[in-house]
Order: structure tokens, then sequence, then C-alpha cells
């Protein structure tokens, strides 16, 4: 296992038993870049997102509707 | 190896040789050995020691959301409004903060994952984009707003804009050089406890302390009805307390102080505290601008410092610079909390390192994407002519317009049993969650209508 962090000082190895015992696999930096499989979305789910997106699309153009009558 | 049951997102075959330890992780490794002390000792004094140690990220984020714009909606709620709609209606905004947020504290207990990473690989890119394109944008102006109300703070005491802006700056420095969570986490609170300096602000005002109690017991309706201008503070009111960088800022934070699964129940803790603090500084601010409204004051040009002067003949000097200063910690503290925000979302979505643990050499993105964000929006406060109060508003209604499809990617995250395993939300977590989406969607369409057709609640008895 290497037992630098690049660029700073060493890592001991007390640092390192502290780590692997006092923390959960996946909190340590170097383990968060496992793969977590992709979600499949259903079509009622696809439906939500997609309809939130247009409204919230529809309120931005509403919004700047907004600003433009206040200067004018 | 580790200490807690693996999640559904443990690596099935990590050995030795995979990992790589980092600083980051012998910093939190050290917070967590506190921790699990504290846990194992009995007594009262340990349990007190351990909820000292494991809230944190609920305060700081809900008293972030108490930021410059929030206080100034506040402020021009109580001055335009009264208090008799809109005290009970904040403590109900709250009660909705605290539902969101809890789903936030846990997912990032649950997964060790940020809000944006979470996103991204579950949803895919595309509807990660979606979503870092409104945080991205929504922090963005509401940085900027922050800034506003930090140059109206400081304009009270005759700061220059540019000097008010500059310091600003070199505090937000200043408080993520510390280059330690912990420490940064304990600095940031003790300085956003500030946040309830309104509450000596109102006490000066000498309220009418039978008119606060039956205004939280009745729930007046709303004064002048519904129209495009009460619709706005409504939203105002309602983007004071729920906007998604609150999600990304509380589970980056969850992750990034290492809590556990174990930890679930002081981190609700955590939130409902944060939520009760807020509101006690929210609901302070509408009772201290409210003499502005009872003397028929117009509210229409105040900015953050105006309210100030407005209220010193009422308060007096002291009084007065002390809600401006309330103002100026307001927007620095949340300044602060933002950029990590947003710089927590860019870092887990570049896959950078992405800690309030990390020195400045192994996290060059990380803090020069939260610098440059802020001063951006520093500069940008510092053009001549802003109309800023009207800005303010507007940037918290924009953040309750994004609240919905943010609340959704929320929702199924927490609903999502191959991440959360048995730490799904159970049924009353998801009944509360409908409840907020399709009030803050209806809440949005309201004002649209009254952009759209200004006189289409004329048979409500509005304007």
């Amino acid at each position: 296992m290497p037992s630098k962090d690049k660029g700073h000082s060493a890592i001991t190895s007390a640092d390192q038993e502290l780590v692997l015992s006092s923390l959960e696999p996946e909190q340590l930096a170097g383990l968060k870049k496992h793969f977590i499989p992709r979600r499949h979305l259903r079509g009622f789910e696809k439906f939500v997102m997609w309809s939130l997106r247009i409204y919230l699309l529809f309120m931005m153009v509403v919004v700047i509707y907004q600003v433009w009558a206040g200067l004018h | 190896m580790g200490a807690g049951p693996p999640s559904r997102l443990t690596p099935q075959a990590v050995t030795q040789e995979d990992v790589v330890i980092t600083h980051e992780d012998v910093d939190r490794a050290h917070d967590r050995v506190r921790v699990s002390e504290a846990r194992a000792r009995r007594g009262t004094f340990s349990k007190f020691r351990l909820l000292w140690l494991l809230v944190g990220p609920g305060i700081l984020v809900m008293l972030g959301e108490n930021d410059g714009p929030s206080m100034i909606s506040y402020a021009a709620t109580g001055a335009r409004f009264g208090i008799g709609f809109f005290l009970p209606f904040v403590i109900l905004t709250f009660c909705m903060a605290i539902v969101v947020q809890e789903m936030t504290m846990r997912l990032g207990s649950a997964t060790h994952r940020g809000h944006a990473e979470l996103i991204f690989v579950r949803f895919g890119p595309f509807w990660g984009w979606f979503s870092m394109i409104d945080l991205g944008i929504g922090n963005f102006l509401t940085l900027i707003t922050e800034f506003i109300a930090i140059r109206a703070g400081l304009g009270f005491f005759g700061v220059p804009p540019w000097a008010a802006v500059g310091s600003a700056l070199v505090f937000l420095c200043l408080a993520v050089m510390m280059h330690r969570y912990w420490t940064w986490e304990r600095t940031l609170l003790a300085i956003a406890a500030f946040n309830l300096v309104f509450v000596p602000v109102a006490l000066l005002t000498h309220p009418n302390w039978h008119s606060v109690g039956h205004a939280l017991v009745t729930w007046k309706p709303l004064p002048g009805g519904l129209s495009q201008d009460t619709l706005i503070i409504v939203l105002a009111d309602i983007g004071a307390t729920v906007t998604p960088w609150m999600l990304f800022f509380q589970q980056s934070a969850t992750v990034d102080k290492g809590l556990t699964q174990q930890d679930i129940h002081l981190g609700r803790f955590d939130t409902v505290v944060g939520a009760a603090l807020a509101a006690i500084a929210a609901v302070a601010t509408i009772i201290a601008t409210a003499p502005l409204f009872a003397h028929h004051m117009t509210a229409e040009n105040f900015q953050g410092a105006e309210f100030a002067q407005a209220l010193q003949p009422l308060i007096g000097r002291f009084g007065a610079a002390l809600f401006a200063l309330g103002i100026v910690e307001a927007g620095m503290v949340a300044s602060v909390t933002i950029s990590i925000s947003s710089a927590y979302a860019f870092g887990e979505v570049a896959r950078r390192p992405h800690s309030l643990n990390l020195p400045v050499t192994q996290g060059k993105a990380f803090y020069s994407v939260l610098f440059l964000c802020a001063a951006t929006a520093g500069a940008i406060v510092l053009i001549p002519g802003l109309p800023l109060v009207y800005v303010v508003l507007l940037v918290n209604v924009v953040a309750v317009l994004a609240m919905p499809p943010a609340l959704v990617f929320l929702f199924m995250l927490a609903n999502d049993r191959e991440v959360m395993g048995d730490l799904v939300s159970p049924r009353w977590a998801n009944i509360l969650a409908t409840g907020v989406v399709v009030f803050l969607t209806l809440a949005g369409l309201l004002f649209g209508i009254s952009v759209i057709a200004p006189n289409a609640f004329g048979f409500l008895g509005g304007k």
C-alpha cells in the first residue's frame, strides 16, 4: 500500500492503522472512485422529471419577463 | 477495515493494496476516534460531548440560509405586511426545510457521497448536468445577493462598497484556509450564532407580545389578498428557507465531517436545532421591522442598511447598528457556505479532491472554484445602479422555482434501496416530502399566473 500522500509529509503506519480502523471503507477518499451502477428510470419517473424541467424553464421565462417589465 | 456496518455502496473486493490513504482520511479518522470514544463512555457529560462533536452541518446550513437576501426578505415582510400572516408562515417554511434537509443528512450518512456525485452516478450525466446548471446559476445569483447584503450592511457604518466587498473576500479566505473541516465548522458556527442578534433588535422595538402570540396562534389571512407584490414576498420568504444549495451543502458537509449511519439520530437533532435557531432569528427580524408597517412607512426602496436607518428613530443608533451588523454577518456566513457548496459539487462531478481537510496544494481546483465564484459575484456588486432589493427578492423567487426539480432528485435518491439499503425514507417522510414539492410547485405557478395575468386574483380579493 502506498504510504505517501503526494506533495505532503509522509503518512505513518500508525496513521494508516488509525484510518483503516476508524473509517468505513467508502469513507476513504481513494475508494470514492469505485463504480456505482446507473439507475434505470421508469416511465413515470421520466415523466415527472421532464415535467418539472419544463416547469422550471417556463418559470424562468416568466421571471425574465418580470424583470424586463420591471425595468420598463 | 472500518468501524461501522458496510452500506450498499461498499466495494465488494477491496484489498489494502487498493487503498491510498490521504491526509484528508487521517484528519477525518481523528475526528471519528473522538466520536467513538465519546460514544463508548457512559454518563451525561459524554452524551453532551457526543452531541457537541456531531452537530454542525444542520445548524450551519440553516443559519447559513438565514443569509443576506433572506434577512432582507424578512425585513421587507415585516415592514410591508406586519406580523399577522407571516409569523406562522415562516415557521411553516422552516418545518418544510427540516423535512428536506433530514433527507440530505440521511443520504450523506448512509452513502458517504455528495449530492452532485450521487445524481451523476445514479441518473447519468444528462440529468446530472441539468442539476449542476440549476445549482451553478442559483448559487452564483445568490452569492451576488450576499455581497449586496454585506455592502449594504457595512454601508451603514460608512464603509465604501469596494472595501466592503474586499473585506468579505478576505473573510472568505481566512475562513476556508484552516485546512481542517472541524476547525472551519466550529469557527463558522461561532460566527453564525451572531445571526441571533436580530432577537435583541426585536426586543428593542418593544413588541406587543399579545399581538405576536395572537399572530402565531390565529394565522391571519394574507394582507391585501393575492397579488403579484404579495406573492413575490411569499415566494421570497419560502426561498429564504428552502433552496437548492442547502441540499448540496448539507449532504457534502455530512460526508466531509464523516457522519455514519450510527449518527443519523443526532444528525436529525442537529437539523431540527438549526431550523429552530434560524426560525427564531427570522421571526425576530419580522417583528423588528413590523413597527415600520405600523407607522405606515413605505419599504419600497429599502436596502439592507436602509432598514437599519429607518429603524434608528425607533430603536436608537445601537439597535440600528446591531441590525446592520446582523445583515453583514448573514451575508458573510452565507458567502462562505454557498461558495463551498459550489466547490463541493464541482469536485464531486469533476472527480477532483474536495474537502475542507485538504491543504491548498492538494485541493487547488476545489479552492480555485470557491474563490473564483465569490470574487466574480463580489465584482458584480460593485456595478453602480443595481436595483438591490429587487434583485434580492427575485433571487429568492428563483430559488423557490428551482426547488421542485431538485427535490425530485433528492426524493428518488432517498428512496433508492440500492444506495440507501434499509435507510430509505419511511412512508411519513415521503408524504411530507411530496407535500413540500406540491406546495412549492403551486406557489411557483401562482407567481407565474400573477405575472402573466395580473388581474387573475381579483375574484379572491387581491389586486
